[in-house]
């Protein structure tokens, strides 16, 4: 070995072997300290290298195939980390590279190359780590304002419904089925929330209906009728007119909630999917809603009796597809409908919102 | 006695080295250093009357500047998947790397941990996140490097399945 060769070597604290039969490799130039006591002071000069440096086993076989195909450049192994005879960390990293015909192996002692490569990584994780908390930050402090924002929206709803029998809770609820099903339908996160409040302004319109004929008992005369189904065009035109797009959304349902699959419903007797997709999710949750629960008109039905009734509405005023879905969804639904009620004592433990994180795409087969 | 060869995956940052370091020498450090490339510690269990060593290896967590190399998974027999509970985003992380590591290595022995037990007040992973890694049926730990809790178990159940595994 000549004396430039000896110093290149020593100056990047490599090792260089030649790979031998068998597994073995023959070292080719002056066996370093650090060498030595990793190879237990073995001075043979051939050596099986994966016995003495288990990570080595992992990079040989990368090693031989880069060897077999004959590519110029060098294959490293990353480094990896040893500790040597006082227990300070060593970090060594393999190089495999194909010399005038030779398979030839380096291995080489990173030194400062590899502290200063950590110091790099720790300063860019630091980083990704605070970059990560004040995302976290933001995004739960954006979470909080969208939950007073929808608390807002849902105390004004149930304001205006507060004439007839209408809840908080059930307002509350009719917007938890609706983001339910908006979810197991795959909608994007902002679309979901916007269903989730908009639902629950469906019967806004309600606010122009005067009250002899909102409240009366019994039947409504075909006049007072013809005044009461208004209530959708009332809502449509206080939500409609602005360029926020969950109040177009309420809007719509606002519109559309009293149209029915079949063409028969109103105020336009749109059909089938003419109808907008959010009007006829909220058709749906509104009916298992009223048929679930006691009303003045009649007492609440049983889960088998509202799901018999419910089929029965099943391309007549339901959505086939849509009331399909909300059947897979029952066990959420019947969630929300226990776990969101009127009782201040039975929905301080949970956030109902917390519900809607338990509907899984796989659920839905 | 029986070898084996384990590691310990998840992003970086969540306590892989420090839980390792806990285990092996009863020792947490606050400092944060990152590990760059892999280290390989040796551990010797006897479980049962059966000595087992285990070759653990610690190598840099997943993030933007770092891959696991395939390689590093060659005669893998079990592995520990770390989370951070303080953080979400390293849960999804932890599940594709379970994929990853099923799809090269196939159903092997795992024990998921979720670190930093000793500051729950912080703890980002919800109940539900948690209750779904439960009904993956494999063993699910709360663990702290710091106060050392459950940090035997995780080796120790790795190691008992290595060795059901073994026959
Ligand atoms: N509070 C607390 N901090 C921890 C725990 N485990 C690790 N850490 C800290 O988290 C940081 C990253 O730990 P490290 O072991 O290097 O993570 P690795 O990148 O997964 O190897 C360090 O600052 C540790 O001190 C734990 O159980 N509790
Ligand atoms: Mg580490």
């Amino acid at each position: 070995m000549d004396k430039l060769e000896e110093l290149i070597y020593n100056s990047f604290d490599v090792v260089v072997f030649k790979k031998d039969t068998n597994g073995k490799f023959i070292i080719h130039s002056r066996p370093t300290d650090w060498l030595l006591f990793f190879l237990n002071h073995n001075s043979e000069g051939t050596y099986r290298l994966t016995q003495y440096f288990p990570y080595l086993g992992c990079f040989i076989d990368e090693a031989e195939r880069h060897w077999k195909s004959g590519k110029i450049e060098a294959l490293t192994s990353g480094p990896w980390v040893e500790a040597d005879e006082k227990g300070h960390e060593l970090a060594l990293e393999a190089s495999a590279i194909k010399i005038d015909g030779e398979d030839i192996l380096l291995l080489q002692n990173l030194g400062e190359k590899y502290r200063q490569e950590v110091q790099r990584l720790q300063s860019l994780r630091e980083g990704l780590l605070s970059q990560e908390k004040l995302e976290n930050e933001i995004a739960k402090r954006t979470r909080h304002v969208q939950q007073q924002k929808e608390q807002i929206a849902i105390k004004l709803v149930s304001l205006t419904s507060y004439r007839d029998e209408e809840t908080e809770a059930h307002v509350k609820r009719i917007g938890l089925y609706a983001a339910a099903m908006a979810k197991a339908l795959g909608w994007d996160e902002q679309r979901i929330d916007d269903i989730r409040i908009a639902a629950t302004m469906h019967d806004i319109g309600k606010i122009g209906i005067p009250d002899k004929i909102l409240l009366k008992k019994g039947k409504l005369t075909d006049e007072e009728f013809e005044i009461m189904k208004q209530h959708t065009e009332i809502g449509a035109n206080l939500l409609g007119d602005s360029n926020i797009p969950v109040l177009n959304m309420a809007s719509t349902i606002a519109l559309c909630h009293h149209e029915r699959w079949d063409g028969q419903g109103y105020p336009h007797g749109l059909r089938e999917k003419e109808i907008p997709v959010t009007a006829r999710i909220v058709c749906i949750v509104d009916k298992y809603d009223a048929l679930i629960h006691e009303r003045v008109y009649k007492k609440a039905f049983s889960e088998d009796v509202v799901t018999k009734l419910m089929k029965e509405m099943s391309g007549r005023s339901l959505d086939p597809e849509l009331l399909e879905l909300f059947f897979e969804l029952l066990p959420i639904m019947q969630r929300i409908c226990s776990e969101v009620t009127d009782k201040v004592t039975d929905n301080r433990n949970q956030d109902p919102y917390e519900l809607l994180e338990e509907i899984r795409l796989s659920d839905i087969a | 006695m029986i070898q084996k060869k384990i590691c310990l995956l998840g992003s970086f940052a969540v306590g892989k080295t420090s839980l390792i370091q806990q285990h092996i020498n009863s020792l947490f450090s606050d400092k944060y250093l990152t590990t760059v490339g892999v280290k390989i510690d040796k551990a010797v269990f006897e479980i049962d009357g059966k000595q087992l060593s285990l070759m653990i290896w610690d190598i840099a967590g997943e993030d933007d500047f770092t891959n696991i190399r395939p390689a590093y998974l060659r005669g893998l027999d079990g592995y520990i998947i770390v989370i951070d509970g303080s953080r979400n985003s390293t849960v999804h992380k932890a599940l594709s790397i379970h994929q990853k590591v099923v799809e090269s290595c196939g159903e092997i022995p795992v024990v998921f941990a979720i670190n930093k037990a000793d500051i729950k007040h912080e703890w980002e992973v919800t109940e539900e996140q948690f209750s779904q890694l439960k009904r993956t049926d494999y063993p699910v730990f709360e663990t702290s490097a710091k106060s050392g809790q459950s940090v035997d178990s995780i080796f120790s159940n790795l190691g008992g399945q290595l060795l059901q595994h073994h026959g």
